[in-house]
């Protein structure tokens, strides 16, 4: 690919997939930052006038923004917390060898392979439901009055539903991370008198740094626009309890039928993105170069 | 300080004996060297001594106190891996400090500890850097710094020359060898080149599948192998070993004679054969002669001014006093 003509030749076939590509992401975009400008209510047909930056003010202004933005950070890292501990404790079990091996790393493979729809619907109705559930008959079962999860922790609730979806993900990456760790090195570790605890700080920890922070920026950009396990549960209730950015979003665009709010709690949610993951570059990013 | 012994020690994978029952004492301050083809055991000897292994049964005592069951950290011994087996993530600094630092020792008592080390090593130019940065020779003499700044009862290296090239290979010898001789403390040196163990060992122990072959002093393996493998194993370029007719003719089922106790001539000798490939050293040249009747051929050491050439005829006479006779089990008569 040195010379002239090849180069223009590669321009030349590349250009279709990324001209696609553009327009798959600038349309939207385009679109979504042309209704955020405009006054556009589903209930309210006719002229669709341009109002500036009213959607703006009105979105942000709402009580239930600073709600959303709360609780998305609150998902998010409680999320991330869970499963990179969690991924980390399970990841070196799963290291050890024992019967039965293969069966076992994939069964706790399995939960990723179940939509989050699914999941959630499986955690309400056979897990958490306060009547039939199965820790509400456990509570029951201990002489204890049954936890109604959705009503008095709505967005723990959530929390533990992603988080068991994310742990298989983050405990794979990590299993991996740990199984390219020179055996030789803890042994010399061992032998310079570092206990198991120093082995795992002074060794196993650095080793997968660059692991855990894979899985947290994967994980975050996934995170940031968790719905589906909130429309199955608890709709964003009680109140906002359990409404994130992304569900804002949609109650106002498809429950309140506010197009141009909804575009303009759209464009705030991609800023917003944004910010997360030039920290996120900033503050972790290095780890990856090194 | 630092007198290793072996008492009956043995060592199964599941069914599979790697090492039968096996004694052998390590003296203080001795410079031992375990050697032998690859899976031989000699490296899980090592580990065995380490405690990064259990053994099955035996004792292993170090200094007179019983060890078996003493998990590595308290054993008082360090270990040179292979692979360095550095940590990537710390400063070479951090490298040989980490002894120090499980060890509890205080910043300024680490610090004195690691300048000491480096400059013993001719490392001190390189405490800040990391691992990756620096070249073959250097990770070895950080890993040997990292030993050596505990101070243990013996050292344990396990093939620590195999990843480097052939001239650091030989320097680093030098290296280990002086290391020795200044700090005095017993080492354990694992290798299947049995160079390093005939330029390094005050002591070789050879190993055949578990089994000691032969402990002895480098010139005793040479001048008097036990057995046949020894024999085999021992010395650069190999000993002939010749069966049948010849040997029977003096008594043995195998006789041995080494290439320097090979006269060649050209016109007279008790072998005819033709030359082979000739290896010139400069010093030396190593003749690999062909006789009838026998596959490999015979190497034969010459001096450096030989003019022999692929397909010359040449006789043989080999000095009767210096040939080693075996029996049919492989011993040495």
């Amino acid at each position: 690919m040195a010379t002239q003509h090849s180069r223009a030749a590669a321009r030349l076939m590349i250009s279709p997939s990324v001209i696609l590509l553009l327009g798959w992401m600038l349309i939207p975009l385009g679109l979504t930052l042309y209704f955020s400008f405009l006054r556009y209510n589903l209930l309210m047909p006719g002229a669709n006038p341009f109002v500036g930056w009213e959607n703006y003010s009105y979105f942000l202004s709402d009580p239930a923004f600073k709600a959303a933005i709360v609780n998305t950070l609150l998902l998010v890292v409680g999320v991330l917390v869970i499963t990179v501990v969690g991924g980390t404790l399970l990841a070196i079990l799963l290291d050890q060898a024992m019967w039965g091996q293969g069966i076992v790393r994939i069964l706790v493979i399995a939960p990723f392979f179940v939509m989050p729809t699914v999941s959630a619907l499986v955690w309400k109705n056979m897990f958490m439901n306060p009547v039939n559930g199965l820790f509400a008959h456990l509570a029951k079962f201990l002489g204890l009055p049954p936890f109604d999860f959705f009503a008095a922790a709505p967005l723990a609730s959530i929390i533990g539903i992603v988080s068991w979806q994310w742990l298989p993900f983050a405990t794979l990456i990590l299993l991996t991370a740990m199984q390219s760790l020179d055996s030789e090195r803890l042994e010399a570790a061992e032998m310079d008198g570092a206990g198991p605890l120093s082995r795992f700080w002074y060794m196993v920890l650095p080793h997968l740094s660059r692991a855990i922070t894979v899985v947290i920026l994967i994980q975050t950009i996934f995170l940031l626009s968790v719905f589906a396990e909130i429309l199955v549960t608890t709709n964003g209730g009680p109140g906002n309890a359990s409404t994130n950015l992304t569900y804002l979003v949609y109650a106002e665009s498809l429950l309140r039928f506010d197009v141009g709010t909804g575009s303009a709690g759209g464009v705030v949610a991609i800023i917003l993105a944004n910010i997360v993951a030039i920290f996120l570059m900033r503050m972790i990013g290095k780890n990856l170069d090194a | 300080m630092g007198r290793i012994t072996l008492d009956k020690v043995r060592k199964a994978f599941g069914d599979v004996e790697v090492i039968p029952p096996l004694d052998l004492t390590i003296e203080e301050g001795e410079f031992v060297v375990f050697v032998g083809p690859s899976g031989c055991g000699k490296s899980t000897l090592l580990r065995l001594i380490a405690g990064l292994e259990d053994v099955s049964s035996g004792e292993i005592r170090i200094d007179g106190q019983n060890a078996t069951d003493l998990p590595p950290a308290k054993r008082r011994l360090a270990m040179v891996f292979q692979s360095y087996a550095l940590y990537p993530h710390m400063t070479v600094r951090k490298n040989i400090a980490f002894p120090l630092k499980m060890a509890g020792l205080d910043q300024a008592a680490q610090d004195k500890k690691v300048e000491g080390a480096a400059s013993v090593l001719n490392l001190t130019d390189y405490l800040e850097r990391r691992p990756g940065q620096l070249s073959g020779g250097q990770r070895q003499r950080v890993a040997i710094g990292r030993a050596i700044v505990r101070e243990p009862a013996a050292f344990l290296f396990d093939e620590p020359l195999s990843n480097l090239d052939a001239a650091l290979r030989v320097g680093m010898r030098m290296e280990i060898s002086e290391l020795h001789e200044r700090l005095k403390t017993t080492m354990i040196y694992v290798t299947h080149d049995q160079v390093e163990a005939m330029t390094m060992a005050d002591k070789i122990v050879v190993l055949r599948a578990g089994n000691i072959e032969q402990v002895g002093s480098p010139l005793e393996l040479y001048r008097a192998p036990r057995n046949v493998f020894v024999a085999g194993f021992i010395g650069s370029p190999k000993m002939n070993l010749i069966d049948g007719e010849e040997a029977a003719k003096r008594n043995a089922h195998t006789i041995g004679i080494r290439p320097e106790h090979i006269t060649p001539s050209p016109d007279a000798g008790t072998w005819e054969g033709t030359v082979g490939v000739a290896e010139h050293l400069g010093s030396d040249t190593f003749f690999h002669v062909h006789l009838p009747g026998r596959e490999e051929p015979m190497t034969v050491r010459a001096g450096g001014e030989v003019s022999l050439h692929h397909g010359d005829k040449i006789f043989l006479t080999p000095d009767e006093t210096q040939l080693h006779r075996f029996d049919a089990q492989g011993l040495r008569i």
